[in-house]
């Protein structure tokens, strides 16, 4: 760990604590959205997918289904027309061709699983027959799958009200962009294309809405990333009062990207609720999961990286595809993808030169958003897989290349070659540790030219990369993504018994919030870590907000809880002071108790101090305080922190089957200030395992005409623990600058992001003397021994495979 | 995912069950462990009028010895073959391949004859079955038939049983002196469904070869016997060279199908390494089969 | 209307009798009929192994059992590992090692370690990856789940729990 002049006293932030939540979901406790108890007479709804990827609808036929056993109501797309708006993801930046989408499908359907009707039932059995019996005349259209086919000059219109299927397009470029790639001494380029991808939550979505008349109130319950950004879209959406309306996330079984959009599903069910005056609840079933929630990741990205004979990167050029299936989402739209992947190229190195273009593309497939690193983690790969390939060509070692290029203290702070700014960081350090703990020299000094190793072919993968965390409203604004609002609040309450309670604006899915904002509570207000309880995912408590994704939580709820406990703290400290009459500055506040600063005997317990200020107590409050003991905060950071990371990994192959064996994996990572590294860790471990599976066994796969065909888990492949690594994390700490938000930065997505780079480096080295160059996901057995078989090693014949 | 309406009946004798299956004219499905067929209805990619649950057909669960065959009941569940003695001494390569069939849950319920009568084209006991010679013994409203593996499955997911017949037990030769045995897969994942899977008996006599059988499934739309590999392999000594070319071999005759997930050179390409494997695992074996 | 079947059986511990449809789905039963909601539905075709209950004393996934089929048949879930008590040896373990973070697949993996653990008392890293493979986690990438797997069988040696005894 490095030392750092921020540091401070060992305290609860820090600490490896086991979590708050973990009892009662060991327990089966937990309140997932399925587990709500349903209030009486509860409906059940089931949608009526479209099984056409585009057709015009002639008609739906619901006579049959409206009068099956137990339905109370069937629903097309008219009907809702006038009642529920569409919606829109309008991205004002230049370049965007905003789309309207409205909750059912009306004229035409434009992916398989478009809902087309909603059928009301007692029960999701009934509901499930009734569906069947809805009848539904399509009048087929050509289908686009691929970006190549929606932008051919004949390719069909998806969208009336845009000129093209291109909704989004932007290009960049430095001074000298071009200039690096004439003068350069070595250019190394590839397309590389990535599968998509089910994001797969394990929790699929689901959401129970319930209204009361006596008000015209409605609550509704929805597995989300973003209670506050749903809530105002109903609002906007229904014409209803945003002061009737709240949202609730229960427990949420994971998200990853995939619960960060608005679903036509919970615009439905709360109007149905009102409508109906009755419960209504929708569950997405896996099938449906499979063809409705949003996917990711499906890019082709032109990458070519320009270099100086002695390996110093010069600069990049990428020219990005992105597949964003038949709509974009609401709030982020269609630019996220396409405008991340293009930004988020320049990582860990010095990188003076950078020229992109990218473009959104609409075809007739499932909607595609955001999904854990976004285009990071397929940028990281296409730099990283050069940037082997040009140290090969070059004569160096992959580690020295890196180390060549890679930000040492001295670049700090660095802008990138798109105006990001890196406060600071540990990229060269964490390379260095990184690739000892993987022992990266010895296996080189062991490694043969043929690769083979107890018949296996075994190879090393590094990759340097970098996490744009705690984005705030100044980067959303840039990217023109207007209806996300970028802050968090927290709202931080000291009960009269001198114990805390937060109301934080984030929704965890598993992130374990409730401890780590408890932990940076207790520490600020110097009480136990089990006098503090936080509350997050309810729009009924505590500020507004935007909820979690992005690796958000711990620079922003983080910092929002700081701020507003810091608060807290100060007023504990007036009130200390004023009744142990010290200034507020001499008095420190430690194990529930606030001492006079060198003199313990002189205390107060922080019980009787939250007494003072609820007026039940002899003292009275010092001038100009007020009743309460509580603040609220909101934080925005104006620079979004970056955290680093080196991940190496170990890979074996058997040549007679192609498997891929993860044996090793090693990452070096410093996401700012730690709050709990268990925490840390877990996100770590969760994200390069994501990133594993992503590489080596899951594509969500159409057919020719559209169809998915990967709508079971037996065909849409997701690494058990059977194919994943133990996985060593070492720490490094480089506090974000911004230190007012408490020096955190953030650690979701990065596992992810390092993860496809450093299997593929694996990969490409274990395949060295097949040549195989690896510029396309997922890298299935058969894609393994289509490389061996195909590929044409430099200056050599392919080798037959070994058994 | 919920699956259609269906009646439910629990027969407890494989009589009452034939009965039921005649009543419903191919309308009804037999339930033994459920792991194949319960996902086919959730998804409802079968809606059969009635289930016909055969788990309280405790007759149909018995393992013995009756002379020269091992008598396996249908509703055999998978982890009791798997850690049966009597299995493992008279049909050890059952007992060999029982934890390619899935985690210990699924084979918590799983079935020999619900897997056997499943007949899906990648499963494990089909290979198993083929390799070995079973006979399948079918009930139906005129007793009982005996059908050879080689003619019980006729295609992916079809067998050759009709619509008011269903499986009593399984046959198997029991091992005797000299019998060796394997079972290899290709896999996607670790440890997962199979892509293609080999199912092997070899007779080695001082290092002759002198009977073995080769069974493939995921190469076709049933298990196959790999009949050129076998060819070359009798009479002659099972050294490197022998194995090599006996693999090279496999592949002969085989029209290997592309499907969506998996391109058709891929088995091809993988199959040859599967019948080494196979051979090298049983060849090379120190415990021969006793009795 | 459909025929319902009646039901006899013990669900942890607890003697009951139902009425149920043929084709309602045994996690159905518990969740919705009984309120047993820590067993959930992850995919309702046997892959995900979020479902995973104790039948007859052995893990089956009840998305692919029917509750008709539990009559005479006990059931065990995840809400009997630590009833009301403190958290069990395995459950502690899980605690104690983040080997959880949203928690919607840790009662099928509580429930299969609890199987795991009685017949294998002393499983190497391998044994358990093979033996958890049943099961989906999306969040933790089974790092700390294999570690508290074999931190639980350790203190169950150590405290020299038999067979007998409840993991």
């Amino acid at each position: 760990m490095t030392a750092n002049p921020n540091s401070s006293d060992d305290g609860i932030i820090g600490r490896p604590l086991p979590r708050k939540e973990d009892d009662p979901l060991l327990r089966g406790l937990g309140v997932f959205t399925d587990d709500i108890p349903e209030p009486p007479g509860t409906l059940h709804a089931v949608f009526v997918m479209s099984t056409r990827a585009h057709a015009r609808i002639v008609g739906v036929n619901v006579a049959d289904a409206a009068q099956a056993e137990g339905v109370v109501a069937v629903y097309t797309g008219k009907d809702f027309l006038g009642r529920i708006r569409p919606v829109t993801s309008d991205i004002p930046q230049p370049g965007y061709q905003p789309v309207n989408r409205t909750v059912l499908a009306i004229d035409r359907v434009r992916f398989v699983g478009e809902a087309v009707a909603v059928v009301i039932a007692e029960n999701r059995y009934l509901a499930e027959d009734a569906a069947e019996l809805v009848g539904v005349d399509y009048e087929e259209l050509p289908s686009v799958i691929t970006v190549d086919q929606a932008t051919r000059s004949d390719a069909p219109k998806l969208h009336d009200e845009t000129s093209s299927n291109v909704l989004f397009h932007a290009s960049y470029k430095t001074e000298n962009a071009e200039g690096v790639f004439v003068s350069a001494d070595h250019i190394v380029r590839d397309t590389f294309q990535s599968h998509r991808l089910a994001v797969l939550a394990l929790e699929s979505r689901g959401c129970l809405a319930v209204y009361q008349r006596r008000n015209d109130s409605l609550t509704l319950w929805t597995s989300t990333q973003i209670p506050h950004i749903v809530r105002t879209a109903i609002a906007n959406l229904l014409d209803w009062d945003e002061t009737r309306l709240r949202v609730v996330a229960p427990d949420v079984g994971g998200g990853f990207g995939c619960k960060a959009s608005v679903y036509p599903e919970e615009l439905i069910t709360s109007f149905l609720a009102r409508e109906l005056d009755a419960p209504v609840k929708w569950i997405c079933d896996r099938r449906e999961d499979l063809m409705t929630t949003t996917q990711g990741r499906e890019y082709r990205f032109d990458v070519a990286l320009a270099f100086r004979s002695d390996g110093t990167l010069l600069g990049a050029k990428a020219r990005i595809d992105c597949n964003i299936g038949a709509y974009p989402t609401y709030p982020l739209g269609a630019s996220v993808e396409a405008g991340g992947a293009a930004i988020y190229l320049p990582g860990s190195y010095r990188m003076p030169e950078y020229a992109y273009e990218t473009r959104a593309i609409t075809t007739t497939t499932c909607p595609s958003c955001v999904y854990r690193g976004v285009g990071a983690p397929v940028a990281a790969w296409a730099t990283e897989v050069l940037m082997d390939r040009a140290a090969r060509d070059l004569g160096l070692d992959p580690a020295e290349i890196r180390r060549k290029n890679v930000l040492v203290p001295s670049n700090l702070p660095y802008t990138n070659a798109v105006g990001m700014r890196y406060g600071s960081g540990s990229f060269d350090t964490c390379l260095e540790r990184a690739l000892a703990a993987a022992d990266y020299a010895g296996f080189r000094q062991a490694q043969t030219a043929d690769r083979l190793r107890d018949g296996k072919l075994h190879g090393i993968g590094i990759a340097n990369v970098i996490e744009h965390t705690g984005q705030g409203t100044l980067r959303y604004r840039q990217r023109g993504i207007v209806y996300v609002p970028g802050f968090d609040g927290a709202q931080v309450k000291v009960e009269p018994n001198g114990r805390a309670i937060a109301w934080v604006s984030q929704c965890t899915q598993g992130q374990g919030h409730l401890t780590a904002f408890a932990q940076i509570v207790a520490h600020e207000l110097g009480i136990g870590f089990d006098d503090v309880t936080v509350v997050e995912g309810d729009t009924a408590f505590g500020t507004y907000g935007t909820g979690t994704f992005a690796s958000r939580g711990a620079v922003i709820a983080g910092g929002a809880t700081l701020r507003a406990s810091n608060r807290v703290a100060d007023k504990i400290r007036r009130i200390a002071g004023h009744v142990l009459k010290v200034n507020a500055r001499d008095i420190k506040l430690a194990d529930g108790r606030a001492y006079v600063s060198g003199v313990s005997e002189a205390s107060i317990s922080i019980r009787e101090v939250a007494a003072i200020a609820h007026s039940m107590h002899v003292h009275a409050l010092p001038e100009g305080d007020s009743f309460g003991l509580e603040a609220t905060e909101y934080y925005d950071p104006a620079v979004a922190p970056t955290s680093n990371a080196t991940h190496v990994a170990q890979v074996s192959i058997d040549p007679g089957t192609g498997l891929v064996t993860v044996v090793k994996y090693v990452v070096a990572h410093d996401c700012g200030r730690v709050i709990n590294p268990l925490i840390v860790e877990g996100q770590i471990h969760g994200g390069v395992v994501q990133g594993i599976s992503s590489v080596l066994s899951e594509a969500m796969r159409y057919d020719e005409t559209g169809q998915p065909i990967t709508v079971s888990l037996l065909d849409y492949l997701v690494g058990t623990a059977a194919d994943a690594p133990d996985i060593t994390v070492l720490h490094e700490e480089s506090w974000s600058t911004d230190t007012a938000g408490g020096g955190f930065k953030g650690v979701g997505e990065g596992g992810v992001i390092g993860a496809l780079p450093a299997i593929a480096n694996a990969v490409a080295d274990a395949l060295a003397p097949f040549g195989a160059k690896i510029n396309r996901l997922p890298l299935l057995p058969h894609s393994i021994v289509a490389l061996m078989e195909n590929s044409a090693p430099a200056g050599g014949e392919a080798k037959a495979p070994a058994r | 995912m919920k699956p259609s309406r269906f009646e439910y009946f629990s027969p407890t004798s494989a009589t009452e069950a034939v009965e039921i299956l005649v009543k419903y004219q191919g309308a009804a499905r037999l339930l033994a462990g459920g792991q194949s067929l319960v996902p086919l209805l959730n998804f409802r990619v079968i809606t059969p009028a009635a289930l016909i649950d055969l788990n309280r057909c405790h007759s149909l669960d018995g393992i013995r010895r009756d002379g020269a065959s091992l008598v396996l009941g249908t509703m055999v569940r998978q982890s009791a073959a798997e850690t049966s003695e009597i299995v493992r001494t008279c049909c050890p390569l059952i007992t060999t391949a029982m934890p390619f069939l899935g985690p210990s849950t699924v084979r918590n319920r799983g079935t020999i004859g619900g897997s056997l009568a499943h007949a899906d084209r990648v499963a494990e006991l089909p290979a198993v079955a083929v390799a070995l010679g079973a006979i399948m013994v079918a009930e139906g409203p005129n007793g009982r038939r005996e059908i050879s593996a080689d003619e019980f499955f006729v295609g992916d997911l079809t067998t050759s049983l009709t619509a008011d017949e269903m499986l009593r037990e399984v046959r198997f030769p029991v091992c005797s002196e000299g019998q060796r045995f394997a079972f290899v897969e290709a896999t996607n994942r670790h440890h997962d469904l199979a892509l293609v899977g080999v199912a092997l008996k070899l007779v080695l006599k001082a290092s002759r070869c002198e009977y073995v059988a080769i069974a493939a499934v995921g190469i076709g739309p049933k298990p196959t016997r790999l009949l050129a590999s076998e060819r070359c392999l009798v009479g002659n000594k099972l050294d490197a060279a022998a194995v090599r070319t006996a693999a090279a071999l496999s592949i002969e005759g085989i029209e290997f199908e592309s499907e969506p997930h998996t391109p058709a050179g891929y088995r091809r390409h993988v199959l040859p390494t599967l019948v080494e494997r196979a051979l090298m695992e049983a060849g090379s074996s120190s415990e021969e089969s006793g009795r | 209307m459909p025929q319902r079947h009646k039901i006899e059986l013990t669900v942890n511990g607890k003697k009951l009798q139902r009425h149920v449809e043929p084709r309602l789905l045994l996690c159905d039963f518990l969740r919705y009929e009984l309120r047993l909601t820590g067993t959930h539905v992850g995919c309702a075709h046997g892959v995900c192994g979020a479902c995973t209950v104790l039948f007859n004393g052995s893990t089956a996934r009840s998305c692919l059992t029917f509750a008709v089929q539990a009559d005479g048949a006990v059931i065990e879930t995840v809400e009997s590992l630590a009833a009301r008590g403190p958290l069990s040896p395995i459950q502690r373990a899980f605690y104690e090692h983040h080997a959880l973070q949203c928690g919607f697949c840790t009662p099928g993996f509580l429930m299969s370690t609890r199987e795991l653990l009685t017949h294998h008392p002393d499983p190497s890293e391998e044994t358990v990856r093979m033996a958890l493979r049943g099961h989906i986690c999306r969040c933790t990438g089974y790092v700390n789940i294999v570690r508290a797997v074999r931190a639980a069988a350790r203190k169950l040696r150590e405290e020299g729990l038999g067979r007998d005894s409840e993991p």
